[in-house]
């Protein structure tokens, strides 16, 4: 482990100060910081950061609903339910970069199943991929699709925990099916939604596979994510001292993102069923 | 809510398992039929697509067999470091468990794709790249912490009276956790090592990174190359075939452990 996480940090921390590229012969040469400076003029880098920001955010949101939706369905106790799980599990148990393409067969212009029952309707035609302003929502849906099984997972293994007696006890109370959802289950699946909350922004942040086959970062950059230009610079470029840069500066983001959404939902109250 | 539920179920299966319909639909159908929209009906099935796939050079078995063989040792090697591993720190005290714990659960909550540069340069200096043995090193690595978690929680939920018994009767450490705990884990152990499985059958970035022979490709790569072959015109429907193939070997796996995956995460990663 120490070799797998430890050792790229403290390499991308010395590498981030050192100019190794095709100028270079790719050996490493000091250049005193100009690295950083380079990233905090980089107008790309921030916009990454500002695109993979909001993918994160809205597939996160979107994913939690869906898969509290999800997981109470199949919580319940009805014929075939092992099956539908095993079924509804699947879109996170296939590759990414699979299902990204064949996402991308689904948005594709102008022969698309979307773009065709768009075009039967009588709308114009869509463009799902190549409208700068839309497609980050198409890349989010596809990540909604693949990833909410497994928070749906996690929820369920959530309300596995939940005695039923408390919801005996709830009903012999006088109290109504539709309150016990605020009053029980809610307030007892807090953890397990934080955690979720907290893995999923954590793999959203890094999105690689899914944006590099569905999009390539495109149309005009406008869905390219902070792994993936970290990725171009070193692959495409050849800059593995700007690279490293951009992977270290993304992990900071990242903390800080994760700290902060910590810290709002202690202040939120949210943290407090934790300790109880 | 009991009335609508079968409306429910089905709007959970039909957002689950549409796009995959459309890629087993898209299949069968003619590269022609998949730009005109006015062939007949009846001439537009083939099986062209899956015939193109398995004559193909490497034939497309071989990425299945490649992915099989990295998933394999990449869950073994992962438990056979995880369970002693997780074994010697659930017997800890319980302030060193609490730090151990946050900092495994950091390391699995890190995006593992900004260390593929280091990775890589780690895999050129130990002429590693291009050796399906050596990249289930890195997965195993990487798939540790999230496989500790769950094991920890699992040896914890073991009394330890029952250690004590076994010490008792004169048994080696190595031992006790052999014929001892070993059976009583082995339902934790089985879904751990199908999360493992998953997650090394489906990693791109490091594959990417460090396989570059046709022969050698694991799964994930080898499709996306398909996708990148041309920008212009993916073939869309080898590629659907192609996935057709790729997915039923995973359609086994939830269909028969999906008992395990569910039970794997309810007693694990969540308790920390």
């Amino acid at each position: 482990m120490a070799m797998v996480f430890g050792w790229p940090m403290l390499r991308y921390s010395w590498l981030s100060m050192h100019a190794s590229s095709v100028l270079t012969g790719l050996e490493p040469v000091s250049n005193q910081g100009a690295n950083w400076i380079r990233l905090l003029e980089d107008a790309r880098f921030w916009q990454d950061a500002v695109q993979t920001s909001r993918f994160a955010a809205l597939s996160v949101g979107l994913e939690i609903v869906l898969a509290l939706a999800m997981a109470l369905l199949l919580d319940q106790r009805w014929r075939g339910r092992g099956v539908v799980r095993a079924l509804s599990l699947l879109p996170w148990a296939l590759p990414t970069t699979m299902m990204a393409l064949g996402w991308r067969w689904i948005f594709n212009t102008p022969y698309g199943p979307l773009e065709q029952m768009a075009q039967s309707a009588g709308l114009s035609p869509l463009n799902l991929l190549s409208n700068p302003d839309w497609t980050w929502l198409a890349t989010v849906m596809a990540d909604v699709w693949k990833t909410t099984p497994f928070i749906t997972l996690l929820l369920l293994a959530g309300l596995q925990t939940i005695p039923d007696d408390l919801y005996s006890a709830f009903r012999l109370e006088g109290g109504k099916t539709r309150q016990a959802l605020t009053a029980i289950t809610l307030p007892l699946l807090t953890p397990y939604i934080l955690i979720g909350i907290l893995f999923r922004t954590a793999q959203a942040a890094g999105v690689f596979d899914l944006i590099q086959v569905l999009t390539g970062g495109g149309p005009a950059g406008s869905t390219e994510s902070i792994a993936q230009y970290a990725y171009l610079n070193a692959m495409r470029f050849l800059d593995f001292g700007y690279s490293a840069t951009v992977m270290l500066a993304g992990f900071v983001l990242l903390s800080l993102v994760i700290f902060t959404v910590a810290v709002l939902l202690q202040i939120s109250g949210l943290l407090r069923p934790l300790k109880s | 809510m009991n009335r609508s539920r079968p409306l429910w179920i089905a709007l959970l299966l039909i957002w689950s398992l549409l796009p995959m319909l459309w890629q087993l639909i898209t299949s069968f159908t003619s590269s022609d039929a998949l730009v005109n929209a006015d062939i007949p009906f009846q001439q537009r099935w083939t099986l062209a697509h899956y015939r193109e796939l398995l004559s193909g050079d490497p034939p497309f078995w071989r990425y299945l067999f490649n992915s099989s063989l990295v998933g394999g040792l990449s869950t073994l090697l992962t438990l056979l470091l995880a369970v002693p591993a997780a074994y010697g720190i659930a017997r800890m005290a319980p302030a060193s468990r609490r730090t151990i714990r946050t900092v495994v659960g950091a390391a699995a909550l890190f995006p593992y794709v900004l260390l593929f540069l280091a990775l890589l340069e780690l895999a050129r200096e130990f002429q590693m790249g291009n050796n399906l043995l050596a990249i289930a090193l890195p997965y195993a690595g990487l798939a540790l912490p999230l496989a500790l978690l769950l094991l920890i929680s699992a040896f914890e939920g073991l009394p330890n009276e029952l250690d004590d018994a076994a010490r008792l009767e004169g048994l080696g450490v190595v031992d006790r956790l052999r014929w001892v705990l070993m059976p009583l884990i082995a339902p934790a152990t089985a879904s751990t090592g199908i999360l493992v499985f998953l997650f090394a059958w489906n990693e791109y970035p490091i594959a990417l990174t460090w396989l570059s022979r046709d022969d050698l490709l694991t799964l994930p790569v080898a499709m996306a190359r398909i996708a990148g072959s041309s920008i212009y015109a993916v073939p869309y429907g080898a590629y659907a075939a192609a996935t057709v193939l790729g997915s039923l070997p995973l359609l086994a796996l939830v269909l028969l452990c999906q008992r395990q995956i569910v039970a794997g995460l309810t007693n694990g990663a969540v308790k920390g």
